[in-house]
Parts: C-alpha cells; structure tokens; sequence
C-alpha cells in the first residue's frame, strides 16, 4: 500500500487533539485514582513496520525487561494499545486499585490489566470522541503478552500485518509513588486513512 | 414488537447480564443471573447489588464500576487472574474440580443518547469448561516438561537436561568468573556384569547406583546418566580440590556396598574423571572432553579410583609435546 504522509495542517491538528484527549485522561484518571496523574506530552508519528520494533526499544530501553499489555479496540478507527510495565510492575498501587491483598499470584497479573485498560480507555476515548461524532468504540479484554521479557521479542517485524503505523506514545506516572509506564496506541494502514478524512472535517470545521 | 424481541433475547441468553446504576442499585437481572443466584429479579431489582451479594469484593468492585461511570470506559474481568464474582455453581459437578463457576465479565457503560454514563450493564460468561481444560493442559505440560528431563531407567536427569544444564552453567562461570567443575564417572566392567548376569541384573546395577549417588550429592549439584553406563555430576561454585574430594567420596560410596539382584550380590566399582573449567576451556563441550580424557587415565590405572585431567591437556603442553 503506498503511502502519504501527513500535511503538516494534519499532524498539528492531530497533535492538538491528543494534547487535549491526554488532558482530560489525566484528569478522569486522576478522579478514579484519588492520586496526581502526569502523562508525558504524547509524540506522534508514522512508523514503518521495520522500525516498530526499534522504536519500542527507544522508547523503554534497549536492554530492558518489560511485561506488556496489549488490548485492542474496534470504533471507525481500529488498531490495538500496548502498555509497557517496568521489571517492577506496579506493585505498590494495589490500594489505588482497591485491591485489598495483592500477595495472591493472579492478583499482580490483574492489577496490570486493570491499568492497563483505565489508561487505554481514558487516553483512546478522549481522542475519539472529539474526531467522531456519537463515538462507538468497544474494546477487547485486555491480555499479557509478555511478562519480564525482553523488548527485542516483543515485537517482530516478521509477524506485522500492516507496513505502516499511526503511533501515539506517552509515559504516564503517579504523583509520590515510584512508578510509570509506556502507553503505545498504534493504529494501521486503514485508520490512517481514516484519521485522515476526520482530520479533515475538524479541519474544515475550523 | 422488537422491543419483545430484545427484551426475551436478553432474558433468555445463556449468558449473565445485569446493570446497576450510579447508587450501585440493581436495574436488570436476566434469567441466567436468577438461575445462578437463585434469586428472582424481583428479589434483587432496585435493592443495593453489596447488600444482595456481601460475598462480593466490595471495595474493589465499586471502584471497577465507578471507573466506568467516571471513565465512560469498558472494564473487565477474566477467570484466570479471578476465577468468580459470584459464589456460583457450576454445571459440572460430578467432572469439575473447579469450586465455583469460572467468570469472565465484561462491564459496558450504558449511555441513552446524552454523553453520561446512566447505567454499567454487566456480561458475565461461564469459563468453568475452559478452565477446567486450560488446568488439565497446564498439568499435562508441568508433568511432559519433568518427564522430557528424566531418563526412564534411572529417574535421574538425562543427557539432554545434562547439557542444558551444564551449558547454563558453563556461561554463567564465564560471567561472573565463579569456579565450575565437572564429574564424569563409569561402572567398571560393566558389560561383564551384562553378559554374566543378563541385562535385567545391569538395568538394577544402574537403578541402584543412581539412586545411592543422587542421595550423596549437595543439594546444588546436577546428576545425570549421561548414557550408557557413564554419568555426569555438574558441581557449581566448585574448583578442582573440591570436585576431588566429591569424586573420592563418591567413588567409596559406590564400591562399598555391593548391589543386591535376586539371589546374588554384585560387586560394583567405579572410575571417576575430574575437570575444572580452566579460563582456557571455550565451550562446555571442551570441559567434558578433559574429564573424559582424565577418566580414560583411570581405565589405564586399574579403574576404581579418582583422576584429574593429565598437566599436558593445558594447550600450552600439548604444543609442546607435538
């Protein structure tokens, strides 16, 4: 599939609505964990298929050992999220969660996964509710694709189906506690075109 | 018309649905619920859902529901991480082996038009089959993976896990420089026993000589039938003193005692090569090769007894001596 990049109209427009998605995120987010949230300014970027994996190993480090999350999601945009954990987890944020006792073995692998999903879901459902009217999306339960793995198996070109991506990615840590992660949002081939023409109806909008 | 349609779909589906409000009121409770629960819809509608089920993780669960309400956000919950919500029972008693109904639950946020969040309607589909047969296939692997380590005869590890092992450890001594060593030992005259005594005789002598070495080696060693009638004890943190005084303490376990086969009794020996893992050894191969060469010099010596490595198996030497 040939692809076009982006206008530059296109990407500060595209920027401008993720800066605000991740504004709110952090506050819904904040609201639910009853803690400060701070979520990087996110980058956005097109990558090829060959690079994914390097450029998620920019991102987390090369020799780092990761845990990761994917989940997908389904709406006029579809593509899947990735929430990259540290070696360390998150450990001490079972009381944020309202988890009483996370010493049982299930519960470190559920507290992951109920993040993961908060942030996937509050960081994807501000970004669509201001490019599509009456936004539609569901999600996919999330599951662990990785658990202190090394990043360079985590993504393999080889195994892709699309040759380019839409990529979001933010850091999003906690205010007083020793944590954060990477959130990867990638969107293939078709929702670039997709973005593409909601873009241009905020565009024309404006 | 249609509306009936929903409404009986939604009623009648094998699948769990119920919705509560912000106030964590019950709104709808379906039938497959009411079977469940054995509590009729109009027992639980309208009532609070913690006050109708205390056996729910309240805290937690509020807090899932809330972040829906607030997050205008899907939720879930899997069986594998927490395998039920509710005490459940499940349609397999009598093939079961799980307490309650495995759960997967998928929470929606409800919204009539507007942009709020009214309701969280909740699925709740039955895992109990899939668990069941993920917990079979999980112990199916534990009890494959253990026995694929093992040789038949013996109950010992085998060579494949030998090398494995002794890979691993060869690495890990180049890293972070800790002493390796390595012992390789083999029944003297074994194929005499074999041909005097039959095979059923040579199978006991193996049986019992692994079982008398494994029961003699620190907890940190690896033991092994390399094949045959040659076996392997990786010793790590090990330097060659130590592998030798290992290899003499096994050597009188072995000979002491001779083995029992029906009538008779066996007297069985043993020749021991020793080998440390020198800086100029580059693969673990080579640290099996210099223990075979030093249990070839105990063949030579008259067997029964412990040998290192000659001083010309060092490169240097062995130039020298070409």
């Amino acid at each position: 599939m040939t692809f076009v990049p982006y206008s530059s109209d296109h990407v500060d427009a595209l920027q401008e609505i993720v800066n605000v998605a991740m504004g709110r995120a952090a506050a819904a987010l904040a609201g639910v964990l009853g803690t400060f949230v701070r979520l990087s300014v996110p980058r956005i970027r097109i990558v090829a298929a060959a690079d994914a994996g390097r450029a998620v190993r920019v991102l987390v480090g090369e020799h780092a050992k990761i845990t990761a999350v994917r989940q997908s999601f389904h709406s006029d945009l579809a593509g899947e999220a990735l929430v990259l954990f540290g070696e360390d987890g998150c450990t001490d944020l079972a009381d944020l969660m309202g988890y009483d006792d996370c010493d049982e073995p299930g519960m470190q692998t559920e507290l992951l996964l109920d993040l993961s999903n908060l942030l996937v879901g509050a960081c994807l459902c501000g970004v669509l509710e201001q490019v599509e009217s009456g936004s539609n999306v569901s999600f996919s339960a999330p599951s662990i694709i990785a658990e202190r793995a090394y990043v360079h198996a985590l993504v393999r070109p080889d195994a892709l189906s699309w040759t380019h991506s839409l990529v979001v990615e933010l850091n999003f840590s906690l205010e007083h506690r020793d944590f954060s992660c990477h959130l990867l949002i990638l969107m293939p081939e078709e929702a670039i075109e997709r973005m593409r023409a909601l873009l241009d109806r905020v565009l024309a909008a404006v | 018309m249609s509306y009936d349609l929903f409404a009986f779909i939604v009623d009648r589906v094998d699948v769990g649905i119920f919705a509560v409000d912000r106030s964590m009121r019950v709104i709808l409770w379906n039938r497959f619920m009411e079977i469940h629960s054995a509590r009729d819809a109009d027992q639980v509608l309208g009532k609070n859902l913690f006050e109708c089920f205390p056996e729910l993780p309240r805290r937690w669960l509020e807090k899932k529901i809330h972040g829906v309400f607030t997050l205008k956000n899907f939720a879930f919950t899997s069986w594998e991480q927490r395998p039920h919500l509710f005490r459940f029972k499940h349609n397999r008693p009598i093939t079961g082996g799980a307490d309650f109904m495995y759960q997967s639950c998928t929470f929606m946020p409800v919204k009539y038009g507007g942009d709020d969040v009214e309701a969280v309607c909740v699925t709740l589909f039955d895992a109990t089959d899939t668990g069941i047969y993920r917990k079979r296939l999980d112990r199916a692997m534990a009890s494959l993976k253990e026995s694929v380590n093992r040789d038949g005869l013996t109950g010992i590890f085998n060579r494949r896990c030998l090398e494995s092992e002794l890979s691993k450890e060869f690495d890990r001594c180049r890293r972070y420089g800790s002493p390796l060593s390595l012992i390789l030992f083999d029944l003297d005259d074994f194929k005499r026993i074999n041909d005097t005594h039959g095979h059923l005789a040579g199978d006991e002598v193996l049986r019992v000589i692994a079982q008398r070495v494994a029961k003699n080696v620190r907890s940190m060693d690896i033991f092994g039938r390399y094949g045959g009638e040659e076996f392997v004890v990786i010793l790590p943190a090990t330097d060659l003193d130590g592998a030798e005084a290992a290899a003499e303490k096994l050597r009188s376990i072995v000979a002491a005692t001779p083995v029992t086969f029906g009538e008779q009794r066996l007297a069985v020996s043993a020749s021991f090569g020793i080998a440390e893992a020198a800086p100029d050894l580059t693969s673990y191969e080579a640290l099996l090769d210099r223990a075979d060469s030093a249990l070839y010099l105990c063949k030579s010596k008259g067997r029964n007894c412990v040998m290192r490595p000659a001083a010309a198996a060092t490169p240097a030497a062995e130039l020298a001596a070409v």
